[in-house]
């Protein structure tokens, strides 16, 4: 049974919906993270979940008891907050300790507690210092240990690393997953960082307008997203339109405008509709040769257009019969400008939304 | 050189406080202890052998002490309120706190005046609806001279505070709140220390105004309830006891000296940091 589950819940600022029927579970244990673009509701959600704000409709029951009236501070969710939040005028060790004062936790386990947790994070030699005399990161640190050390029930992460370059965040956040395992402390995690979010978490749900399009493992999201805007949003930057021709258990056909053919593994249709998007990565499409045969499935005829250089790759792109398409190719040859190729979009990559 | 020039730019200000102030104040203070034979400080052990003297002193120190605590406790939690309202709402509520300091002291004495009065407001109003049988004295006591004080001075309460709780980050609120802090608990743990500054100069402000206020403690307490700045008052223009004048300022300006130091003291406490 779910841990956490948020039932047709709306929320609204003034005539601004922000949540709509917004429905969430989550199983004990889990990291889910909340990925979306800015304004999509997000922060609105955990401060929800936190209790920070009353939703207008909807319940949320955590570990079978309705919590939706329940007041913050009788929640006991660890909350970080994008900006810390740390008591400026406490010590790092007060800042820790202050949930624990409040449980009326005994000096020597408070001690004990605090100094035990600020190891853990890699403060203990930054017991006595003030907020203002660390680093963004040690702040952060402090942030997730005062929020850990009262051994939540949930933890609510905002952003808690976007203040962090990128070296720090990548040890950051490697951290949290490990302290996170550790304790087995359920967590919901924010963020609009995509490596980020699929690097530790359990399932991601990738958040629009509100909505939770898709909620999954992040290796399901990333190879076969469920929505066109989840599908956009994670990489997939070229959308056919196609129509259906016969459906199978394996393998499905489907035509394009121009009647070009493509067959798609049926375990990539994400609707039944009879008119959908075949999506695909820019990384997936091989350029196979210049011109030729096009009666070949799963391929299109294209002139080379604008290329940018990527590292990796090149970028090209790619003027084809239905429309322009972004193409990766490898940096031993670099196609001109005009230069015509075949391109062949492999069925198990192709998705269909 | 650069450094130099810049010395000279606070010529003149020192200049200025030097003539006017420093040196009037100096040579009142000189006056207190210069005896027939060198200095003495014969002067204040008079003043503190006189029962009446003291009893002033006392009542002084006691009227500015209530004013200064009635202002804390009503200009605390308005001064949160108005710190926690959208910039442009909050503007307006600092008009309205700042309005009455935009009248003078004596307009403002009268208007309560009018409402202590003996065929004042309140008593009008009590009397009509039978809640009492003859009026109350309400004006000419030591209730009077408190009344205006804090309507004086709670401005300058508010403002100080103000001015140090709309830097505090509604986040700290939530995460006390959430690491299992009632909001009066969170209140008190964490908004309550950070307004301390704040406090601390409102409190002083509102202290060393009330113990030197002349006008409300004049029209409102009258005769039967002097302070110090009328006493002195009276022995400098009334009397013409220019020396016992000097003595009188001196300990008012000491008392504030030391009441202050107090204050500062006190807030390193309160706030549990340095
Ligand atoms: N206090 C508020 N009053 C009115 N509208 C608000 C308030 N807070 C958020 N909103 C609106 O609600 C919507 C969702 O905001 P939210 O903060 O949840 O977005 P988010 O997904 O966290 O975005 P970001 O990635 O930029 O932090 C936005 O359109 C925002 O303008
Ligand atoms: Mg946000």
């Amino acid at each position: 049974m779910a841990l956490l589950n948020l039932k047709d819940v709306s929320v609204a600022y003034g005539d601004n919906v922000v949540l709509k029927d917004f429905n969430l579970n989550i199983k004990k244990g889990d990291l889910v993270s909340l990925l979306g673009p800015s304004g999509c509701g997000k922060t609105t959600t955990l401060r929800l979940i936190g209790g920070f704000i009353q939703a207008n409709k909807g319940k949320f029951i955590f570990n079978d008891k309705d919590y939706t009236k329940v007041p913050v501070h009788k929640r006991e969710f660890g909350f970080v907050f994008q900006s810390y939040a740390l008591f400026p005028h406490l010590s790092v060790f007060d800042n820790v300790a202050f949930g624990l004062k409040l449980r009326k936790t005994p000096k020597g386990e408070i001690k004990k507690r605090v100094m035990e947790m600020l190891d853990i994070v890699g403060l203990a030699d930054y017991s006595k210092r003030y907020p203002k005399e660390l680093s963004g990161g040690q702040r952060q640190r402090v942030a997730l240990a005062r929020a850990l050390v009262i051994k939540p029930d949930l933890l609510l992460l905002d952003e808690p690393l976007s203040n962090l370059d990128a070296k720090l965040r990548v040890k950051m956040r490697v951290g949290i997953r490990k302290i996170q395992k550790e304790l087995n402390i359920t967590t919901v995690y924010v963020t609009h960082d995509q490596e980020e979010c699929f690097s530790i978490s359990d399932k991601v749900a990738v958040m629009n307008e509100g909505v939770i399009e898709h909620l999954d493992t992040p290796q399901n999201i990333y190879d076969n997203p469920k929505t066109e805007f989840v599908a956009n949003f994670v990489g997939f930057e070229n959308f056919i339109d196609l129509s259906l021709q016969s459906k199978n258990e394996d393998i499905s056909t489907y035509n394009s405008k121009n009647g070009r053919v493509f067959k798609v593994k049926s375990t990539n249709i994400n609707s039944n509709k009879e008119t959908i998007k075949g999506a695909i990565r820019p990384e997936e499409i091989k350029i196979v040769n210049k011109g030729g045969d096009n009666k070949d499935e799963n391929t299109l005829d294209g002139i080379v257009g604008i290329s940018t250089f990527l590292g990796k790759e090149y970028q090209y792109m790619v003027d084809t019969e239905v429309g322009k398409l972004l193409v990766n190719g490898n940096t031993n040859k670099r196609y001109k400008e005009g230069e015509k190729v075949k391109l062949y979009l492999p069925k198990e990559k192709m998705v269909l939304v | 050189m650069k450094n130099k020039a810049n010395y000279l730019l606070l010529l003149p200000g020192l200049i200025l406080l030097g003539l006017f102030l420093f040196v009037p104040l100096f040579s009142t203070i000189f006056q207190t202890i210069r005896g027939k034979e060198g200095l003495t400080l014969v002067k204040y052990f008079d003043f503190f052998k006189d029962s009446y003297y003291i009893s002033i002193y006392l009542r002084t120190l006691k009227l500015a002490l209530i004013t200064t605590l009635i202002a804390v406790m009503l200009g605390f939690p308005t001064a949160y309120y108005i710190s926690r309202t959208n910039k442009k709402v909050r503007g307006l509520y600092i008009m309205l706190a700042v309005f009455p300091l935009l009248t003078s002291s004596v307009v403002r004495s009268f208007s309560w005046m009018v409402i202590l009065g003996r065929n004042g407001i309140v008593n009008t109003i009590l009397l009509n609806l039978n809640i009492i049988n003859e009026p109350l004295k309400l004006l000419y006591n030591e209730f009077a001279i408190v009344v205006g004080l804090v309507y004086l001075f709670l401005p300058l309460m508010i403002m100080s505070l103000v001015g140090v709780m709309e830097n505090i980050d509604n986040d700290l609120m939530e995460a006390a709140e959430s690491l299992g802090a009632s909001r009066l608990k969170a209140f008190i743990k964490v908004i309550f220390p950070l307004s301390v500054p704040g406090l601390i100069v409102g409190s002083v402000l509102v202290f060393t105004g009330s113990l030197t206020a002349y006008t409300t403690p004049q029209l409102l307490g009258g005769s039967n309830a002097k302070v110090l700045s009328t006493l002195v008052y009276q022995n400098a223009m009334s009397l013409f006891d220019w020396d016992t004048a000097s003595v009188l300022a001196t300990i008012m300006i000491l008392t504030t000296l030391i009441v202050t130091t107090i204050i500062n003291k006190l807030s390193g406490k309160l706030s549990g940091k340095r």
